[in-house]
């Protein structure tokens, strides 16, 4: 099943989570940068699922054989990018260099006071989002997550900065959903990824760089509902510490009729997966689903 | 019918034509929980209805009210809830 990913513990103990929290905010970046690398050699020998998950994706996605070198990148550029979120969380953004396309409709809508729906997925650094508009009026983002899974993640997050941690929406409760409409009826935009599945959730097969692959309906479904427009988002990290952040319109209203055949639903979360596997051709190794992504149970 | 009952159906009747469900409104059980279980409705259900019974009725669900989990436990809780709130 593709929920493969809340059965995989989140990996590294909280212990060292904090050791390399504590180096990256007392030495910087560098020293903790080269920390990457040996957790990328272990995780190379120990992850073996995700090694095979890597390989797998990346042969998918480049269209031949991955080595060894290749699931290397890709797991320096995952690492990278965890590591660059306690720069994010921190609010250290003088740290990096972003060059960003498409963001200002995203930034008219927010003067003009309407709330719209940010759609990434786990490719790149969604994090990175937080940096828009820091020269300008800081965008009022708060972000859809599934707290119980990243919890170690989120305990870190809520002792580095518990003002940010704060923006955090929790899904799962019955109200959560509430919560999102109101901070869209408040003219703030809402973050989620539209990536992964839950268990007993409403999915969609899509078609995904060649296969069929299963897409949770979540989102398009919340979209509907609220009927507030839809940005696509994506922070793609580009080595070292430059980042490009995308955004584009994808639906000023999804409308999806309770009533319908299921079609229009099809339709949306297709092209919602369309947009995904163009943006992991652009950054091949910003794929950050190490499990089977492929796994489906039959239609 | 005493009141009650009446407002149940009511609410029972709205929840399957909000939420489109393939079920007569007669066949929810005024006990059984709503959300996960029961008739296993999620979050973003949750929405759809909250939304549609400020429509109907004229109050509104609020997220950071502490009570939603009970509010939203069952049948029963959820029209008893709409007759203590409700302005039309």
């Amino acid at each position: 099943m593709s929920h493969g990913w809340l059965l995989q513990r989140e990996r590294g103990s909280r212990f060292a989570l904090c050791l390399i929290t504590w180096i990256a905010l007392h030495l910087g970046r560098a020293p903790a940068r080269a920390l990457v690398y040996p957790i990328c050699v272990y995780f190379l020998l120990f992850a073996g699922r995700a090694r095979r998950a890597s390989r797998q994706y990346l042969q998918r996605v480049l269209g031949c054989r991955a080595n060894i070198m290749h699931v290397g990148r890709h797991f320096h550029s995952f690492g990278s990018t965890i590591l660059d979120r306690v720069f994010l969380l921190t609010e250290r953004y003088e740290q990096f260099d972003v060059s960003v396309h498409g963001a200002q409709s995203i930034s008219q809508r927010v003067q003009e006071g309407q709330g719209c729906l940010l759609l990434g997925a786990h490719l790149g650094s969604f994090e990175i989002m937080r940096t828009l508009g820091i020269d300008k009026a800081r965008l009022p983002i708060s972000v859809l997550m599934y707290e119980d899974n990243a919890a170690k993640t989120i305990d870190i997050a809520k002792k580095l900065n518990p003002e940010l941690a704060s923006t955090i929406i929790p899904i799962g409760s019955v109200d959560s959903m509430l919560l999102v409409k109101e901070k869209l009826d408040q003219g703030q935009l809402v973050g989620l990824l539209g990536d992964r599945t839950l268990v007993h959730e409403k999915i969609v097969h899509c078609s995904f760089l060649g296969e069929r692959a299963v897409f949770p309906a979540g989102p398009m479904l919340l979209a509907a509902a609220v009927q507030a427009p839809v940005f696509l988002c994506f922070g793609l990290y580009r080595g070292g510490n430059r980042y490009e952040i995308h955004c584009e319109l994808f639906a000023e209203r999804v409308d999806i009729p309770r009533a319908g055949s299921g079609q229009e639903l099809q339709h949306w979360v297709q092209r919602y997966a369309d947009r995904l596997e163009h943006y992991c051709r652009v950054a091949p190794y910003n794929w950050f689903n190490l499990y089977d992504f492929w796994a489906v149970a039959a239609p | 019918m005493p009141e009650e009952t009446h407002l149940e159906s009511e609410v029972a009747g709205l929840i399957v034509e909000t939420l489109n469900l393939d079920i007569d409104p007669s066949e929810i059980d005024p006990q059984a929980p709503l959300f996960r279980e029961g008739l296993g409705l999620d979050s973003i259900d949750a929405l759809e209805l909250a939304l549609a019974l400020s429509q109907r009725y004229g109050f509104k669900l609020r997220a950071d009210d502490p009570n939603n989990t009970r509010i939203f436990s069952s049948l029963r809780a959820l029209s008893e809830y709409v007759r203590a709130q409700r302005v039309k």
